[in-house]
């Protein structure tokens, strides 16, 4: 499209309409208007599935974190990989996280009014009634996909924007490429450090490099596995995960005491599932890895034993208990696949010296022309709320500067929090809000002409 | 997309491409004010310098100051929405208090204040009730007076259906349009659990307020929002207030912010006990946190409790209403957990027969002897046409000496340890034998004596039929809202919010409520500081600084207002002394002899948090004395609605219209505008409703 032409105001829904910006993750959901400087909306991207009064029931948000329900299950429609799976539970999710707290179509409609349990049978009844009371009907919407979204995904995605919610304008963006703009960069190498994935991505221009795109698992869930593991060989008896909703009061006790606390039983008929308790454990694991894990600073790898430092911890199930060195241990292994904490009852499989982020990011910059490289190094970005972990950018940086000693590296990596976990959504604000992005909006008519493959045409 | 030769080489083009069309943007954003992103985007930095408002030098808004007198106040809830004109010399609780309901008028669409009946008679009379001296002119100032009562004392109001029917006093089936403002039959309720479930209705109420305080052209006007309000409901209100009114500006403040502002704090966790929900929010330098932030809480409000004291004592022939009486009586408390309830019932409180109504055998609750002498007949009938003849504070004063000093209380020992006790239940039962002309009616007010027993201490205690919810008691339930909202907030700021815990909200007015949630919360999430010598943890009160006095606090703007004393109390609010002073001499303890590297790997992580070693109230600033008042007594009127407003003195939980009296002068007054903290008319004809998400700062 020729730049110069400015759009018509009808294709993109014109500029007075803040465009919505969703940031669909495999934890979190953040969702909001372009222009702000944090999503208004972010809200987990699990699910709760009970059944109540014979009808199978929803719960979206992180009220089921707080107000547990009887037989509680959660799912997560988005697979370990970071691509949707369950695509009709994916559009209620993204659905809640931008109907719930920023435009709330119909008040009186049980979705939208927040009553938030709905059952799942009523639902697409009520939806095809009110087919002109579509919840994005007059507000674009930007999406963001990680970068190695398969083509039928993508053409999924416009097609639940356009048809189900019926946007007059759609983008979708590579999330890598939103995280380097939320730095001010058109070309870095993004490297995000998600739940379920870790990622690297070099973007050059604001395009991706789809060849130096590299993702493993070894994102925050399994530095989660990898507290499970080291938890389960403490001796002289393991520690056990008890999550706060189990807990009624406590008392404080010494570090290595038995916990004195008192528990909450349920009845078996109304217990939850033990999905739910295991994302209730990765919440109290979550306070663990901000206060108690660290990443050892290096330059040598962590292996020299002896106790170094201290720690206390106590929210564990109302326990205390002392991490010496193990604290750096369980991240080590994102680095040195040798420092891994083996536990053969673990769901998640043990991590290949490829999976390591050393290896992922040579063989992301081994798919980039050699010429970029060195400018692609010196714009390193760093993203992901798992990237959270204390003193990990120091780590990769000494990692980097190991693998690369030629060139210069920098490291840059937002201080504040919100701008970590949020970097891709605050990319895409800023992209969304930006006067000349308006000629990129693929038009509710363009859409219908060209059907849903013309986001592979437009969104590289 | 694979990188090709081509586009390599054209990185350095590319690059001065990418300068070129960020340069193109920059004059773009600037002549486009309209780009709705734009200016938010300025505002990088939420927290609101609060200093800025003490620097007023600075270009002001082009229109005329806004007065004090001038500004009008709306703080719309659930159950009761306050509503005021003017900021008076001290801050005060608000002068008009209505239900928060409305009624369908006969044109579908339209709504009244009260429910209008429509009464056919034959008779000749002119319309007794519709008589009022009031009925002709405007609402006169004692109406507005009147509505301290809410609902307690049937009166006459004047409307468009009163003159209707005065307008026609012919003879002979004629129609008469009659308000009753007892029922509350019909009525819509434009919020529920804080959401705006009925749009129009609460445009309706806005406007029936506006209507009732009458304000003068040139005055802003404020609104509190509650967090449940979406963006798209904010914008639809902005354009009915600018539309139907002549305000010239418009602000909205978020309930959470208000409330710690009422506080005179920057930094809070905010519960807010409201009647079927509870909103916990913590604020941040101003600044309401939207992640974790608990909105709308089901199941944990006042009716909640209510709920539980039926669930409790309906067995025994209690009402609803005769709960919702106890749960707002002196008597019923909740005690801190861990608290042994008085008597022997204490091991088995759920079988315990405790309820012995009155000394009458045969009737379930015959008035008792004393209560029917006390209050007999003769000031048990109210008439409605005596109380609309004017003298309706000093019908209902009368009355109310006449049951104060029929009350008998026991000094000696405390409510706690009294196995039994017993309150006044009050109701009005409509007179049948009364044939007034007109429809008049007569009620008979009913007072009787109740005794209840250990039950009156478990209205937080888990209910039996809680639906789908696993709850262990909203004591709990709100306990876990707490720690998950504080735990979204940055590291270095949850130690001051656990140690700044405001609770307000009307069902926070349950007597011992505020120490068994603080109790609750402790006892659940406190980490004490250990004595253990392994503990490298930084007490949690070295990164939370003292609040300075108050040169930068909201508060500090009130007028004629003294310094206000922020300092902490740290015994304050029933947390063990021993516990504060163990964590102030934490720094004492000598470190472990064998860990001399700690110093230097721990430094930097004293931002670094392990759940909180201090948890406690914030103090209710004592200048607020008009906020004094907190008298817990089942008013009469309560039996008249749904918990209708109670007489007598609010208290800090109705901080958040405090902290609105604050905002209005802040906004309106001191800033005007410089700050963009309320939408302007002008601003309005620029930028329309959708504007308004730039013009408030939270």
């Amino acid at each position: 499209m020729n730049p110069s032409n400015p759009p018509q105001a009808a294709e993109y829904g014109g500029d007075e309409v803040s465009a919505i910006v969703l940031d669909p993750g495999y934890s979190t959901t953040r969702a909001g208007f372009a222009g702000e400087d944090a999503p208004k909306s972010v809200i987990p991207t699990y699910y709760g599935k009970y059944n109540y009064e014979g009808k199978e029931r929803l719960v979206f948000g992180d009220n089921m974190f707080v107000q547990p329900r009887a037989g509680i299950s959660v799912h997560n429609p988005i697979g370990k990989d970071g691509i949707v799976e369950d695509w009709d539970m994916a559009e209620k999710v993204w659905e809640y996280s931008f109907a719930s707290r920023l435009t709330a179509t119909k008040p009186d409609n049980p979705f939208h009014n927040g009553l938030n349990d709905i059952s799942s049978e009523e639902l697409p009844a009520e939806m095809e009634v009110e087919t002109d009371e579509k919840p994005l009907a007059d507000t674009p919407l930007l999406m963001s996909e990680p970068g190695w979204n398969p083509a039928k995904a993508r053409e999924k995605t416009i097609e639940i924007a356009m048809e189900k919610w019926g946007t007059p304008a759609f983008y979708l963006a590579r999330n890598g490429v939103l995280a380097a703009f939320a730095s001010g960069k058109a070309s870095a190498l993004v490297i995000d450090i998600g739940a379920s994935n870790i990622s690297v991505t070099p973007v050059h221009d604001g395009m991706i490099l789809k060849r130096g795109v590299q993702h493993s698992p070894l994102g925050g869930d399994y530095i989660s596995s990898q507290i499970r593991a080291l938890f389960k060989k403490n001796s002289p008896q393991p520690i056990t995960i008890t999550p706060h909703y189990l807990i009624s009061s406590k008392t404080a006790v010494e570090a290595g005491q038995p916990p004195q606390a008192n528990y909450r039983t349920f009845p078996a008929d109304r217990a939850p599932d033990a999905s739910y308790r295991a994302l209730q454990e990765e919440r109290t694991l979550a306070e663990f890895k901000e206060c108690v894990v660290q990443t050892w600073p290096g330059p040598n790898k962590l292996s020299g034993p002896g106790p170094r430092e201290s720690q206390t911890k106590n929210s564990l199930a109302a326990r205390r208990a002392v991490f010496g060195v193990d604290r750096f241990r369980v991240v080590e292994s994102l680095f040195d696949v040798k420092a891994a904490i083996p536990d053969p009852d673990s769901p998640v499989p043990a991590p290949t010296q490829a999976q390591t982020l050393p290896e992922v990011i040579k063989a992301s910059l081994a798919g980039v022309d050699v010429d970029i490289r060195p400018h692609l190094l010196s714009n390193v970005v760093v993203t992901g709320a798992s990237s959270l972990v204390y003193g990990f950018t120091e780590r990769l940086n000494q990692e980097l500067m190991t693998l690369f000693p030629g060139p210069r590296v920098r490291v840059s990596a937002p201080g504040n929090t919100s701008e970590r976990r949020f970097g891709s959504w605050i990319g895409g604000s800023i992209l969304a809000s930006l006067g000349t992005f308006h000629q990129m909006w693929i038009s509710k008519k363009e859409y219908e002409e060209h059907g849903a493959n013309i986001v592979e045409k437009r969104c590289k | 997309m694979p990188l090709t030769r081509q586009q390599a080489s054209r990185n350095q083009r590319g690059r001065a491409r990418a300068q070129e069309t960020r340069d193109q943007l920059q004059p773009a954003k600037k002549s486009r004010g309209l780009v709705p992103g734009e200016r938010k985007f300025a505002r990088r930095n939420p927290p609101l310098p609060l200093d800025h408002f003490l620097y007023p030098g600075r270009e002001a808004h082009p229109m005329a100051p806004f007065r004090d007198e001038h500004l009008v106040l709306i703080a719309p809830g659930s159950e009761l929405t306050l509503a005021q004109l003017g900021l008076p010399e001290a801050y005060c609780p608000a002068k008009l208090r209505l239900q928060t309901r409305m009624f369908p008028a006969e044109k579908p669409g339209e709504y009244e204040p009260h429910r209008i009946r429509k009464v056919t008679t034959t008779s000749t009379s002119t319309t007794a009730p519709t008589t009022t001296p009031g009925a002709s002119g405007q609402p006169p100032k004692e109406d507005v007076e009147m509505k301290d009562d809410g609902a307690s004392a049937p009166r006459e109001e004047t409307a468009e259906g009163t003159e209707k029917a005065e307008t026609e006093p012919e003879p002979a089936q004629e129609v008469i349009y009659e308000e009753d403002v007892m029922s509350d039959e019909g009525a819509v309720y434009p919020i529920r659990d804080g959401r705006i479930v009925n749009r129009n209705a609460l445009f309706a109420l806005i406007q029936h307020v506006y209507n009732l305080l009458s304000p003068p052209l040139h005055t802003p006007i404020l609104i509190v929002a509650q967090p449940s309000w979406t963006q798209t409901d904010r914008e639809e209100i902005t354009r009915f207030v600018f539309e139907h009114f002549s305000t010239p500006g418009f602000a909205y403040v978020d309930a959470a912010l208000a409330t710690a502002w009422g506080y005179g704090v920057l930094n809070a966790l905010v519960i807010d006990v409201g009647k079927t929900k509870t909103d916990v929010s913590a604020v941040i330098n101003s600044v309401p946190q939207r992640y974790g932030r608990g909105i709308a809480l089901s199941g944990c409000g006042g009716d909640a409790m209510t709920d539980r004291l039926l669930e409790l004592l309906g067995s025994k022939g209690f009402t609803r209403e005769m709960c919702e009486q106890l749960k707002r009586s002196d008597i019923a408390e909740i005690l801190p957990p861990g608290t042994a309830l008085p008597g022997a019932a204490a091991t088995a409180h759920q079988s315990t027969p405790a309820v012995h109504p009155g000394e009458s055998a045969g009737g379930n609750f015959a008035p008792t002897e004393g209560a029917s002498d006390n209050n007999g007949t003769d000031e048990g009938v109210l008439d409605v046409a005596a109380i609309v003849s004017g003298d309706t504070s000093e019908y209902l004063a009368n009355m109310e000496k006449d049951k104060s000093t029929g009350k008998k209380v026991d000094p000696k020992q405390p409510n706690a340890q009294k196995e039994r006790a017993s309150f006044q239940f009050e109701e009005f039962v409509e007179m049948e034998n009364d044939a007034q002309a007109g429809g008049s009616k007569r009620y008979k007010r009913n007072t009787r004596e109740i005794t209840v027993g250990v039950e009156r201490f478990l209205a937080a205690t888990p209910r039996q039929r809680a639906g789908p919810l696993l709850s262990n008691g909203i004591l709990e339930d709100i306990a876990s809202q707490v720690q998950y909202a504080i735990n979204c907030c940055p590291n270095d700021k949850r130690n001051e919010l656990w140690s700044n815990i405001i609770i307000v909200g009307a069902g926070s007015r349950v007597r011992g409520f505020n120490q068994a949630l603080l109790g609750a919360i402790t006892q659940k999430f406190l980490n004490s500081p250990s004595a253990s010598i392994f503990t490298s943890e930084i007490p949690s009160t070295f990164s939370t600084p003292l609040p300075t006095g108050g040169t930068n606090t909201p508060a500090q703007m009130g007028p004629g207002q003294a310094q206000p004393s922020l300092q902490h109390h740290p015994a304050a609010h029933g947390l063990n002394p021993l516990l504060v002073a163990a964590t102030h001499n934490n720094p004492g303890i000598p470190a472990a002899p064998g860990t001399p590297g700690m110093d230097q790997g721990q430094q930097h992580r004293a931002g670094h948090f392990q759940g909180p070693t201090v948890i406690k109230a914030t103090k209710f600033p004592e200048y607020n004395s008009e906020f004094k008042g907190r008298p817990n007594s089942n008013a009469p009127g309560a039996s008249s609605g749904p918990g209708s407003t109670s007489r007598g003195g609010h208290g800090p939980e109705e901080a958040a219209f405090l902290g609105a009296q604050v905002c209005a002068k802040i906004f309106f007054v001191i800033d005007q505008g410089q700050l963009k903290t309320f939408m302007a008319r002008s601003e309005y004809n620029e930028f329309g409703p959708e504007g308004m998400g730039e013009f408030c700062i939270a």
